[in-house]
């Protein structure tokens, strides 16, 4: 669904899009969100365009992920949480009375920064959201398996013991089991949150590429801290900090030529 | 993208729904299981309301019939429990509470006396000496023993032990007293062993190797008890304490409660003590022994200080459990309501008084409420001290994570 | 590390006395708790064993026959004293014998000395002289022992025959004449068949002199074994032991519970524990879920948390106090006037039953299982929930699909401490429940077939009630403590498994959490 109406001009002028409304996969407008007394975001817009990579980096504490969990809901688990400002998935809000919270996570899938695969067999992880759905014949369940592992570049490793325990793949490979029990649901948006942090530099290069590679068909945010992964990989970055988005851009623009010295600092390694 | 067939909107509304449903019944059932949990205090409140209060039918009793010493007929003053009596018309009803309070701390304490130097001793050994192998199977091993049942220690200490003692009673005292000059012995011993057998026999197994020393100890004890008991008490201790010292002896006495007890209760303290000791951060006592302490006085100086309130919880979750155990006390206390410093005398504690006597009283009466009263001082302080003992011990955890953190 | 003789000094003075005190406390607990273990082990077991059969003549030409049971010394020097078990309590009123050591001329062990375990009056020994069959035929001498064997095979057939015959045919027709049925003929044929067969075993006696020459006649109906210890082999008492040990576990108590077994005790402990835990276990998941994962995790839910881990606490006896306040008088008390006021003034469930007694102990251990599934739960760690949701999943589909499962041993672990705790509980069992003797186990084909109102027998309470309560505690005691035995190897195994499971748990989790 397109959007319907124009975005208001964003308040922070170094907010650079060279997309246009249309492309957009999900808006954030005016979002603040707060823990108890502690801010987290403030006041924050930007657009998210379809089927690129947008990498959120900056400091640690800086608000990247909690904004990331913000794109599927997960800050609702947490009841302490204020929230003001709204997120737009193809111009619907999220937050709106009515939406199904689980039917918005299936649309918006999420990879966390520790591979946690459920204690069950292979198969099973990846079945695990389709039988949430139910409504499949075992068939059609175990051709989607297939497609989703093999999108994750994992089926030509685990295709001989789909039954056994997903704990006893390595960490990379679960990484990459985790992205296909994900991918196995049909979502739109894929968030990943430090998906590589916790894995060997060569599970890293096999992530990164999975990503290259999904962006044919899906909208991708990656969570990162490390600059090299968001040059190497991504399309548009916003750059974080202290809960303010303080540049956003074309990747290469941003890395070769921030229109910011904050932006300069963090990315050349000068911080404050 | 594979064309899964969308998820009908009826399926998802209804897995919505359930979910809503399981919210509220796990809201609700979780709810009214602590409630029901809780309602154990108020129940008992409740019910002892109209012994104060009269509310028309049942008879009160006022505060100082419970607590205070009453004048009864043969001798002058005196406390009594004697709910049943049947009494004359211008007598006050015997029902203090003294002597039941006085045996359940008598037996508390005398259980506490032998069950928190042997818990503290086995902590400070399996947390700071014993082989982590060793220690390993101990644990476990300490809690089968927490899990016997009290009806069994109750038993062999009411049938077995109490008449064992009253024959043998130079032979127990034998034992207490060369006890701890024995243990030394065997430390003394050690020093003086070649290199080799030192490694062959470590500190760390002395837990076990030092059973057979034990039982040679104990056994010279008992072959030197006649000896002692002729030179120090004229050939017979019994009638020593009886004629010379004035007291009592009863076969089941709170001697025997102590040690059954001491013994039931010790492992509980020892697994809250341990945790607390081995909870220290590793930190701060390697920086102690990097400065040349042993691990004795690292322990002492430095672990011991710094896990004082979780051996605090510790001690108290023990005297909950001493003050509240019913069977030990019933089966090896002779239930005679007395209230003597005689360690050799009976005693007769709340917790038992209720097992023996609301069978018989009946629902509503005075009697059946005095025994709700007992009841419901027994919850309350055992509530109160365990409250106490674990808001020192989160406040504890709390001290270690800013502590050092790694453990 | 290698001591040098210069460190070995410095040992000795650096560890210090404090060391060794603190090693031999650990030695100490582990002595003690050994030696009750083998106590229980040793008398428990050991008074299966047919024991030899000694035959005391004294200085002055008196004779005794008995088991030795122990010798103690006396007082001041004054010799030792040694307890034989006599029996024939029926000739001189007494089945204990206390004879001064000095006194003994000989001791002897006979092999025609013979044991016989009785209906009534316990045991009795002496030698067999004569057996008479019922037809006063008169068997004597060494044939008589032959013939009493064969008879006493032949008498314990004929029982096992009555009794299914009593149990599987008299009964129910009995109870299908109570309500209405026309079974009178069955029945009247069933009664002679039982008739026949009780006089088939009746008639018959057999004659026993005893050591010091009285002559006891005892009806062979009466007589439930016979055996002459000193005459068997190792293999042979081996053997009785066996038979022992499994009469023991199967039948029930006779002689005011001095002597037969435990099984309706184990039958009535085991019962109460399955109806106890099928009823903590769903409330204590249910109360920790609600804790963990629903409850805003607040001030309110910390002090509900440190509520609920103090009433593990609380004495058990006031949990008792509890059951009888409300479920036996109060609702019990209630159900009675709606439902059963035609039997009052005695009451169905208005007093201890079977029922009240499981859901006491269930309210005594849920404390244990809320503990123990909460720290399953909070144990998972949060990444396995998110990744749940993250794929859809409602609230309840986590919980169901991911965090139960995983939680399961924890929860498991939980239910068995409780079951190892409720089944060595017996002081809220005396006040809501339990029977001193009740032989009919509270499950039979009457309807409802299962018994919540009935009392039942318990092995602690069995303890308490034989140790403290019985006509010869001396004769009891044997029992008893194979009876102590017996709890406390049901609560090892159970405590060892609760252990193993957490174990298994904790070595999944260090899987988990390997990053």
């Amino acid at each position: 669904m397109p959007f319907v109406q124009e975005l208001r001009p964003s308040p922070d002028p170094a907010a650079v899009i060279d997309f246009p409304p249309e492309a957009s996969s999900l808006a954030i407008r005016e979002l603040s969100l707060a823990y108890g007394d502690k801010t987290a975001l403030r006041n924050l817009s930007l657009r998210i365009p379809r089927h690129r990579v947008t990498a959120f980096i900056g400091p640690s504490g800086c608000g990247k992920s909690t904004l990331l969990r913000v794109l599927n809901r997960l800050h609702d688990l947490n009841d302490e949480v204020m929230r003001k400002g709204e997120v737009l998935l193809e111009g619907e809000d999220i937050h709106a009375t009515g939406v199904a919270v689980a039917e918005l996570r299936r649309r918006v899938g999420m990879v966390f920064q520790a591979p946690n695969p459920f204690p069950m067999s292979i198969h099973d992880n990846v079945a695990f959201g389709l039988r949430l759905q139910g409504g499949l014949s075992k068939r059609k369940r175990d051709d989607i398996i297939e497609w989703a592992l093999r999108s994750a570049a994992l089926w030509d490793e685990v295709k001989d013991r789909l039954r056994a325990s997903a704990w006893s793949l390595s960490g990379g490979q679960q990484q990459r089991l985790v992205i296909a029990r994900t991918l196995a649901v049909g979502p739109e948006v894929l968030l990943l949150d430090e998906p590589a942090s916790a894995l060997d530099p060569i599970s890293t290069l096999k992530i990164e590429e999975l990503i290259r590679n999904l962006k044919s068909h899906l909208t991708l945010v990656l969570v990162t801290h490390n600059m090299q992964q968001a040059a190497r990989v991504s399309d548009y970055t916003a750059f974080l900090q202290d809960g303010e988005l303080v540049e956003y851009g074309p990747t290469d623009t941003l890395f070769t030529n921030p229109r910011l010295r904050r932006t300069e600092n963090y990315i050349t390694g000068r911080m404050a | 993208m594979p064309d899964s067939s969308p998820p009908l909107s009826v399926r998802r509304r209804l897995r919505q729904g359930r979910d809503r449903l399981a919210t509220v019944l796990v809201t609700a059932g979780g709810i009214g299981v602590i409630v029901a949990l809780l309602a154990i205090g108020v129940f008992l409140a409740v019910e002892v309301v109209p012994l104060f209060w009269s509310s028309g039918a049942t008879q009160t009793i006022s505060q100082e019939a419970l607590w205070l010493p009453l004048e009864v007929a043969d001798d002058a003053v005196g406390y009594r429990w004697d709910p049943t009596a049947s009494l004359a018309a211008d007598e006050v009803a015997r029902v203090s509470l003294v002597p039941l309070a006085w045996g359940t701390l008598e037996a508390a304490a005398w259980a506490l006396l032998i069950a928190v130097p042997l818990a503290l001793g086995a902590a400070a050994h399996s947390a700071l000496f014993m082989s982590p192998r060793l220690r390993s199977h101990l644990k476990p091993t300490l809690e089968l023993m927490e899990a016997l049942p009290g009806v069994v220690i109750g038993f062999v200490a009411g049938l077995v032990l109490a008449p064992w003692v009253e024959r043998h009673l130079a032979d127990v005292l034998a034992m207490l007293v060369l006890l701890v000059p024995g243990l030394l012995l065997a430390g003394g011993l050690w020093s003086c062993l070649s290199p080799r057998l030192q490694q062959a026999m470590p500190l760390g197994w002395a837990g076990l190797w030092l059973l057979p020393w034990l039982l040679l100890v104990l056994a010279t004890a008992q072959a030197i008890s006649p000896w002692l008991e002729a030179w120090a008490f004229g050939g017979d201790l019994r009638h020593w304490l009886e004629v010379r010292l004035g007291l009592d002896i009863a076969v089941r006495n709170a001697m025997i409660v102590g040690m059954a007890m001491g013994f039931a209760v010790m492992p509980s303290v020892y697994a809250l003590a341990e945790d607390a000791l081995s909870g220290v951060p590793r930190s701060l006592a390697e920086g102690a022994q990097a400065l040349g302490a042993t691990r004795w006085q690292t322990l002492w100086r430095v672990v011991l200080p710094a896990a004082s309130p979780g051996i605090f919880s510790a001690v108290m979750i023990g005297a909950g459990r001493a003050v509240g155990e019913t069977m030990i006390v019933l089966m090896a206390s002779g239930n005679a309501a007395l209230m003597t410093w005689n360690p050799l005398d009976g005693l007769r504690s709340l917790a038992a008084t209720i097992a023996i006597e609301l069978p018989e009283a009946g629902p509503g009466g005075m009697h059946y409420r005095l025994l709700l009263l007992a009841a419901l001082l027994l919850f309350v302080f055992t509530f109160l001290v365990n409250t106490l003992a674990e808001l020192v011990r989160t406040r504890l955890r709390r001290r270690y994570r800013r502590l050092g953190g790694g453990a | 590390m290698r001591p040098d003789s210069g460190s070995r000094r410095r040992l000795f003075r650096g560890e210090g006395p404090g060391a060794w005190l603190a090693a031999g406390s650990v030695a100490l607990s582990l002595l003690a708790l050994l030696a009750l273990l083998a106590l229980l082990a040793i008398r428990g077991l050991g008074h299966f064993w047919p024991a030899d059969v000694a035959l005391v003549v004294f200085e002055d030409g008196r004779q005794l026959a008995g088991e030795r049971v122990r010798e103690v010394p006396l007082p001041a020097g004054m010799g030792r004293e040694r307890l034989y078990r006599t029996g024939n309590r029926d000739l001189d009123g007494a089945r204990w014998d206390w004879v001064a050591v000095s006194a003994i001329a000989a001791v002897s062990h006979p092999s025609d000395l013979v044991v016989l375990e009785r209906r009534r009056w316990g045991e009795a020994i002496g030698r067999l002289t004569a057996l008479e069959s019922e037809t006063g035929e008169r068997i004597e001498g060494e044939a008589a022992w032959a013939a009493l064997e064969t008879r006493l095979a032949e008498l314990a057939t004929l029982r096992q025959a009555r009794d299914t015959l009593r149990d599987e045919v008299i009964l129910p027709r009995v109870r299908a004449l109570e309500e209405g049925d026309d079974a009178d003929r069955e029945l009247a044929m069933a009664n002679a068949r039982l008739r026949e067969l009780q006089a088939t075993m009746e008639g018959g006696q057999l004659t026993l002199e005893t050591a010091d020459g009285e002559r006891l006649v005892v009806p062979l109906e009466q007589v439930l074994r016979a055996r002459r210890p000193n005459a068997m082999s190792s293999l042979d008492k081996l053997v009785a032991w066996g038979e022992g040990v499994w009469r023991f576990l199967s039948e029930g108590p006779r002689a005011a519970n001095t002597a037969g077994g435990v099984w309706p005790a184990i039958f009535g402990t085991v019962l109460m524990v399955m109806l106890m835990s099928i009823l903590v276990t769903p409330f204590g998941v249910l109360a920790a879920i609600y804790l963990n994962e629903v409850a805003h995790q607040g001030r309110l839910t910390r002090l509900v948390r440190i509520a609920v881990r103090n009433l593990a606490g609380v004495p058990s006896i006031v949990y008792g106090v509890f059951g009888l306040g409300v479920f036996v008088y109060g609702i019990g008390g209630t159900l009675d006037e709606w439902f059963f006021d035609d039997r009052l003034p005695s009451p169905t469930f208005g007093t201890g039953g079977l029922l009240w007694a499981s859901l006491t102990l269930a309210l005594l251990t849920l404390p244990v299982v809320i503990v123990a599934t909460e720290e399953g739960l909070a144990r998972i760690p949060d990444q396995q929930r998110e990744g749940a949701l993250a794929l859809g999943a409602t609230r309840l589909e986590m919980l169901t699909r991911v965090v139960l499962p995983m939680a399961t041993p924890a929860m498991l672990t939980g239910v068995i401490l409780a079951v190892a705790r409720a089944a060595g509980e017996v002081a809220p069992l005396m006040l809501v429940g339990v029977a001193k003797l009740a032989p009919q186990v509270p499950v039979d084909g009457d309807f409802p077939f299962l018994h919540l109102d009935s009392k039942f027998m318990h092995l602690g309470y069995h303890i308490f009630d034989a140790a403290l309560h019985g006509g010869d505690v001396q004769a009891s005691m044997p029992l008893v403590y194979a009876t102590a035995l017996l709890l406390v190897l049901v609560i090892l195994v159970l405590n060892l498994t609760a252990i193993f499971l957490r174990h298994h748990l904790s070595t999944r989790h260090g899987a988990l959490s390997r990053r």
